[in-house]
Order: structure tokens, then sequence, then C-alpha cells
């Protein structure tokens, strides 16, 4: 939809490299810092930090429950011993400690730790990073083992022009940002032809 | 009845065992005639489950409790509106509501199948077959709605009571329903490969039904955490449990399919690719029944303990099997018409699109089987909750929603680097201004000021798209509305697409506010007294009683009032100090200028045969934020104790539901009635143009 002229195989490359967009990627970048620097500490009250911890841990007689959410008597006087754990200073890792200590391992609504657990948020990162590997392997095969396309002849110019005049008047294009825009392909032609 | 419905179920499972040998035979044999047969039997086997349902059904309406699957579902002081509940309330009714829902929809796909389509219907029709097959003998053999009590009780047990709510009238038979109809693209996909119709006769038929059940099992799903909203009482409508990831997970292969199928239609790409996403939704369907009856995991949606996993799981592995050989054997037909030609594309973003959706599935299945994986491991149990899936999904999905910003602007085959400049520049500055203005506000939580960027850099990007095209027709003389509406009527899966943007965006602003800036106070009232939370104050001035035999219940009267904080600025330091985000106030206490704004009656019942409690939460809802009352207890001294939250952005949650439904069905309206512009035939070599 964008591209006003789908029939640019000319087999350049025609990606946004030019040293405007690396400004304005450096400007966006330098815009984030600053933003993040002016993002005020969080100031959340013991009782928000309370509800938080209580949805990190399961609520030991319910079904995949966390005590947050259970109106069970056990979650409800859990959820009193966190507040009260909280109230006398400690962590959020002393709050966690105390219950898997207490409970095992499985209190935890996510798992925690080092070793084998470790696995559980290990795999997720190798599946994004080798998912978008894979995609963009796959493009860059897929480009390279592409026919050399022909260049635009002047008949296909011919046709073209009533489509583009047509898709032109659809999108409220200027007639010159397009003639401007067939002229590169033209020269990009008339140079892979040379 | 019972009779009734067992000969009828016996009856559909020769049908179908019929039509299934009947379609094959024919076929291989080149008899016409049983094909046609067979094709008839299918049909029939839809009116032996309508009879066996309207038989179930009877029973319900009769009370007869010598049938056990209607003692254990109801009694007779069940409302009897709630029937059609009843009817799907527990494993077997529920089975028996899936086959229905099957044997209709594969009636209708076999009838309205196009004619090009003829070729490879016997094997289509086979395929349902057998899967209809499967689930006659399971109701026939194993789990039948119509087993008989040896002695009749009085009454029955009654319906399970987290079920007698409006939203269940549709949310489970839209998300059960929404799981077995993947069966329906499948089966086309599948028989047209087997009969070797590499062609792409399939590819309209295959996204029309694939958008169909994809549609029904998101509305089931949004309707599933409305339910859970407004009733189950923990506050929050979506837990990454497992029965809602195994539904999840197929809806998000779907939604990569029918993205990825415009590839192929406009492009002649992703063949390989659209009939393995296809297998895998179909796959990961069966799945979901597998783990929804019996299932190794821990929910709290499991039908009880149930001896049908092994069966469900069989079957499901079946279908793995079945799935990949036939994948792996036609393969090599599959091959693309074109080539990639930039990353700068509309189909590079897509295949970028389906892989991030493809790792959501991916890592909600890890997560699933993390804890038995575990298990199996090292023999220590562990929990994969919603803590984890939020930070482990939460990433990918937002990268999702920053593609869905990205893709739609680039055109199909390549961008040049002008046209990405002219289209990227307005919806960047929307997304950069955003966070600034989000920012200087002094808001918090930086990674949520991030999404709400990206929200608006996509909302603007739509809003671009439908500007620039709006505008063009309406300079040919359209007015505003109108020309909007053509545009978006010339090319109804393009624009239909968009309105689904929309409303992931709104759903998104809803996940954002909740997960980001929810606020919550507990505390137990006496008649009169206040809890404060930020500038509300909810005063508890009655209450009433609503048991039944069945239950005990009670509701609380309670008024809402907006305060002004600086009224109570001395309550609100102590409230502080104490670490606390709420506080009481006794009768004498609230001033004068509190603004009177709502009244709502939170309830809260307990059902002892059941031993369960359920409540509804008193909500006050506006666009901003909903206040968000649960009672937790009504306490033996008098007292009602309560669980009060302030939800920002929660209504969005909801609002996006409707859109969702309305852009699916443009999306699926049968483009034949548009005016074609002739121009688009005459390009010699772009067939598919680029509209």
């Amino acid at each position: 939809m964008a591209s006003r002229v789908p029939f640019a195989s000319t087999g350049s490359r025609q990606l946004p490299n030019s040293s405007a967009a690396f400004s304005v990627a450096a400007l966006l970048l330098a815009l984030l810092v600053v933003i993040s620097g002016c993002i005020r500490e969080e100031d959340i009250t013991l009782e928000q930090r309370a509800h938080q911890l209580s949805g990190e841990l399961m609520c030991p007689v319910c079904d995949a429950q966390t005590i947050d959410g259970s109106s069970a008597q056990i979650a409800i006087d859990m959820r009193m011993k966190v507040r009260e754990l909280l109230n006398e200073g400690n962590t959020n890792a002393e709050v966690k400690d105390y219950f898997v200590f207490r409970y095992g391992e499985d209190i935890l609504a996510a798992p925690e730790g080092s070793g084998f657990n470790l696995l559980a948020w290990i795999v997720p990162v190798v599946i994004v990073f080798g998912g978008i590997g894979i995609a963009l392997v796959t493009i860059r095969n897929m480009r390279r083992s592409r026919v050399q396309l022909q260049p635009v002849t002047e008949r296909q110019q011919a046709d073209l022009s009533g489509y583009l005049a047509q898709v032109d008047r659809d999108m409220g294009v200027s007639g010159e940002a397009v003639a401007s825009e067939i002229k590169a392909i033209q020269d990009q032609a008339d140079e892979a032809k040379s | 009845m019972a009779d009734l419905g067992v000969m009828a179920l016996l009856l559909g499972l020769a049908l179908s065992a019929y039509s299934a040998v009947g379609a094959v035979v024919g076929e291989k044999m080149r008899m016409a005639e049983l094909v046609v047969s067979a094709r008839r039997a299918l049909y029939m086997t839809t009116l032996t489950v309508t009879i066996a349902s309207g038989a179930l059904i009877t029973a319900f309406v009769r009370n007869d409790f010598s049938i056990k699957y209607v003692a254990d579902h109801s009694n007779t002081l069940m409302d009897r509106a709630f029937v059609w509940v009843a009817f799907y309330a527990g494993n077997e009714g529920s089975l028996l509501y899936i086959l229905l829902t099957l044997s209709i929809i594969s009636t209708l796909a076999v009838w309205f199948a196009p004619k090009r389509l003829a070729r490879s219907m016997p094997w289509t029709i086979a395929i349902l077959a057998v899967i209809q097959l499967f689930y006659f003998g399971v109701l026939t053999f194993v789990a039948s709605p119509f087993e008989l009590l040896d002695s009749v009780p009085v009454d029955g047990r009654g319906i399970n009571p987290l079920l007698t709510h409006p939203g269940m009238f549709s949310h489970p038979p839209l998300l059960m329903g929404g799981l077995i109809a993947i069966t329906i693209p499948f089966a086309f996909v599948s028989g047209a490969l087997i009969a070797g119709n590499y062609g792409d006769d399939w590819i309209d038929v295959a996204r029309v039904s694939a958008i169909l059940a994809w549609g029904v099992l998101g509305t089931g799903m949004l309707l599933g955490a409305w339910w859970a909203y407004t009733i189950l009482g923990w506050g929050g409508y979506w837990a990454w449990d497992p029965i809602e990831n195994v539904a999840l997970m197929p809806w998000l292969v779907l939604t990569a399919f029918i993205h990825s199928i415009m590839v192929q239609k406009r492009r002649g790409m992703f063949r390989m690719w659209n009939v393995a996403l296809l297998n895998i939704a179909f796959v990961l369907a069966q799945l979901g029944m597998f783990i929804n009856r019996g299932g190794p995991v821990v929910s709290v949606h499991s039908f009880a303990a149930s001896t049908l996993g092994i069966i469900f799981l069989t079957f499901m592995l079946a279908s793995l099997v079945f799935a990949f050989a036939l994948f792996l054997w036609r393969m090599p037909q599959l091959k693309s018409d074109r080539v990639m030609e930039s990353f700068m594309s509309r189909e590079a973003s897509f295949l970028v699109n389906n892989f991030l959706f493809l790792a959501v599935m991916a890592v909600t299945l890890w997560g699933v089987l993390f804890p038995l994986f575990s298990d199996f491991a090292r023999d220590v149990s562990v929990s994969v909750s919603a803590p984890y899936f939020d930070r482990a999904n939460g990433p990918i999905l937002l990268g999702i929603v920053v593609m869905m910003g990205i893709g739609p602007l680039l055109p199909w085959r390549k961008a040049s680097a002008r046209s990405m400049k002219q289209w990227f520049i307005w919806p960047t500055a929307v997304g950069v201004l955003t966070i600034v203005v989000l920012v200087a506000l002094g808001m918090q939580r930086p990674v949520a000021i991030f999404a709400f960027g990206v929200v608006a850099f996509v909302a603007a990007s739509i809003s671009e798209e439908w500007w620039r095209g709006t505008a063009a027709r309406h300079r040919t003389g359209d007015n505003w509305p109108m020309a909007w509406w053509r545009l978006v009527n010339g090319n109804r899966p393009r624009h239909g697409g968009y309105i689904v943007h929309l409303s992931i965006l709104m759903l998104g602003l809803g996940i954002i506010g909740t997960n980001f800036y929810q606020q919550r106070t507990d505390g137990a009232l006496e008649l009169g007294e206040s809890l404060v939370l930020d500038n509300y104050r909810i005063e508890y001035v009655g209450n009433g009683d609503s048991s039944r035999p069945d239950r005990i219940a009670q509701w609380a009267e309670m008024s809402v009032y907006r305060i002004d904080p600086d009224d109570y600025s001395t309550e609100i330091e102590f409230a502080r100090s104490q670490g606390s985000s709420g506080f009481t106030l006794e009768e004498s206490q609230p001033r004068p200028n509190d603004e009177l704004i709502s009244q709502i009656q939170p309830w809260h019942g307990f059902y002892p045969d059941f031993n369960m409690a359920s409540v509804r939460s008193g909500i006050r809802s506006t666009i901003v934020e909903d206040l968000y009352v649960i009672p937790r207890d009504f306490l033996s001294d008098g007292r009602v104790s309560l669980a009060v939250s302030i939800n920002p952005l929660a209504w969005w949650l909801w609002a996006s539901g409707p859109f969702f439904i309305l852009g699916t069905m443009v999306a699926l309206w049968p483009q034949a009635a548009v005016e074609r512009r002739p121009t688009r035939r005459k390009i010699p070599d772009d067939p598919e143009g680029d509209i």
C-alpha cells in the first residue's frame, strides 16, 4: 500500500540506509535515554507490595490459583503473613524464602533460582531469538536465490502508467511525486541494462 | 429418553464409520455413487447428534433424574433457562455438545464447499467422518451422557453455581466450538493434499473457515475473561491457567495463519508454511481437548478426574502423526511461486509476525509443560503461573503490537526509502510524543509508558492509512463517512483486519492499565463505615439476604462517593505511614463535600453442597477506571470484609469485544458484491495488484 511503485524490480537494494535515517535513530535513542532519566522513582505502599507478592505465591489447597485471588482460609492467613513479614522489614526475597522453606518450591508461582529452574527462563529467550533468527535467515535465503528479474520494459511502463494514475487518484498522492518515482525506476532500469 | 439418546448415538457411530470408509473406498475404486452416499451419511450424522442432544435436553427439562448426568448437573430448583448451560456443564454433555457443533459445521462446510474442490472432497469428508467417529465412539463406549442410575434420586445435585451466570450461555460453547471448528480448515487442506490438489484452490475456503474458528475462539476467550472479571471475584480476568493457555495457543497459531494465508493469496508464497500452521493449530486444539479431559496439568477449570485423558492423549498423538506425515509426504509439491524480495516488504513483516506468534505459543506451551518436565527430570514440583507468563510473554506480545504498526505500512514486495520515510514519520512522531507527554505528566512505570507509546504508534499508523485513503476518496466527491466506508468496502480483508487491530489496541490499553497501575486495599466495614482508596469513598449503607435452600447468600448496599484527597490529608498521611493504600472511616468522619456518584450491590454466596463460594463484584465503571469491590465474606460480627481495587482502563478490555467481532465480520464478508476496478486486471505482471 505504501509504495506507489511496486515494479521496482531492478535488483539493487533500496533500504533506507541514508545518514538521515541513522541520525533520526540516534536522536530517538538519545530522547529515550533522557526520558528514562526523567521518570520518577516508583512510590508504592507496603500494601501494594504485599499484593504483588501475594500474586507470586500459590495457594497450597486451591487448583492453580495464587493466594492473591483465592478466598480459601489458608490463602487469607498467608496474605496476612506476607503483610506481617513486610512490616517487619523483610525484603521480597526473604518473604519468598520464608514460604519456600515451609511449603516447598512449588509455592512460588514462577520458578526461581538457579540450576534446573533457569531452563524455564532460558528456553523462551532461545525460542524468541531462534525464531527471529530463522525468519531473517529464511528471508535472506529467499532473496539470494531469486531469479534476476527483468527490468521494466517500455511496453510495461506504458501499461503501468494507467495503473499508477489510478492508485495515484485513490491515494491522493500528487502527480509530480509519482512521476519522479517512475523516473527513479527508469534510471535504475537503465543502470541495470548498462 | 435415555434409550432414544443411546440409539441415536449408535446410529451416528455407524453412519460416520460408513461415511469414512465409503468416501475412501469410493474414491479409490472410482465409485462416484459410494462417495455421494458417504457425503449424505455425513449429513445424516448431524440428525442423529441433534436427536441425542434433544433427548438430553428433554431429560433436563423433565427433571429425569434416572439419568446420571441429569441428576449430577441439575435439580428442581434450577432456573429452566440454565438447562442449556447444564447441557454442557459436565464431561459427557460437553463432549456431546462438541460433537453436535462438529457435525453441524461439517455438514455446512461440505455442503457449501466450492465445486473446484470436488477432487479432494472425498478425503475431506473422510477426515471429518473419522473425527466424528472418534467422538461417537467416546460418547457410546466411554463417557455416555445417558448412563442410568440404579436408584432414582428425589432431586438432582444441582448445577455448578459458578456456571449460573449469563456469560456461561456463550463462553463455554464458543470456546469449545472454536476449538473444534479448527477441524474444518484442517480437513479441507489435508483433503487437498491427499488428493494431490496442490493449487491454491483451498485458500479461500481455508481462510474463511479458519477466520470463523479464530473469531469464535477469540470471542469465547474474551467472554471468559469478562466472566472471570465480573463473577469469579479474584479481581483479574486472565490467569494464564492451563485451560486458558490451551485455548490461547491454537488461537495464536490461527492468528499467524490468517495473516500468512494472505501472502499465499496475493503472492503465491508460504504454501508449506501455511499448511504447517494449520497442522499445528489442529494438533494444539487436540492438546486442548486432552488437557481439558483429565490431562496431567492442574487447572481451575478441569472437569472432575476423568479417565478420558489417555484416550484423548492417544487421539492427539494420532493427529500429530497424521498431520506431519502428510505434510512431509507432500512437502516437495508445496513450493512458492515467487521469492522474497526485501526485508522491507509486507511479506517479510508477515513472516516475522508469524514467528512472534509462534514464539508466544511455544513459550506458553513450555510454561504449561515445565512443571511436568521438572517433576520428571528431578522429582521436584514447581508451579508455573501468571507471573511467569507475564514476564516471558509480555515482551513478545509488545513486539507483536510493534509489528502491527509496521507491517501494514510496508508494501508487498519491496519498500523504497522514500515511501518508508513518508509513511513512518507521522506514526513515529505520535508514538514518541505520547511517551514524552506521559513522562512530563509524571507517570510512573517506564515499561508501561513505552507500551503506551507503542499503542499510540500503531493507532497513528492505522489512522494514517484511513486518513489518506478516505481523503483521496473524499476529493473524488464522496462525503467523509461515505468515503471511509467505500475505502473499507474496497478491501474488506484488509480493513476488517485494521478494525481487529484497533480492538487489540483497546485490549492492550486495558492490559497495560490494569497490570501496571492497579491500586488495591482490603478492609472490613461495619454498617455506616467507609473505606477510602485514592479518591473514592465506599460507604456500607445496608445489606440483604438472598439465600435459597441450596445457598447462603447476602448482598451489601454500598454508596460510592468521589472525594477530594485534600479533605482527608491527615488520614491519608497516617495510612501511608502504616504502609496502607487505603483506610477506613467511622460513620461520623466523612467530609460534607463528598459527592455521591454511584450505588453498588456486591453479592456473596456460598453453596454448601458444592463447598463453593460465588461472588458478584460491585463495579463502577468509567472509560478511565473501574472501581471494583469484591465482597470476600460477611463476617459473623456483622462486618463485611472487602477487597477494593481501582483498575485503570479496564473498560477498554470489554469495549474491544464488539470491535473484534465487527472487524472479523467485515474481513469475512464475501467480496463478490464489490465492484472491481478494471484497471487492476490490466496490469500484466502483477495480477494480484496492490490494493
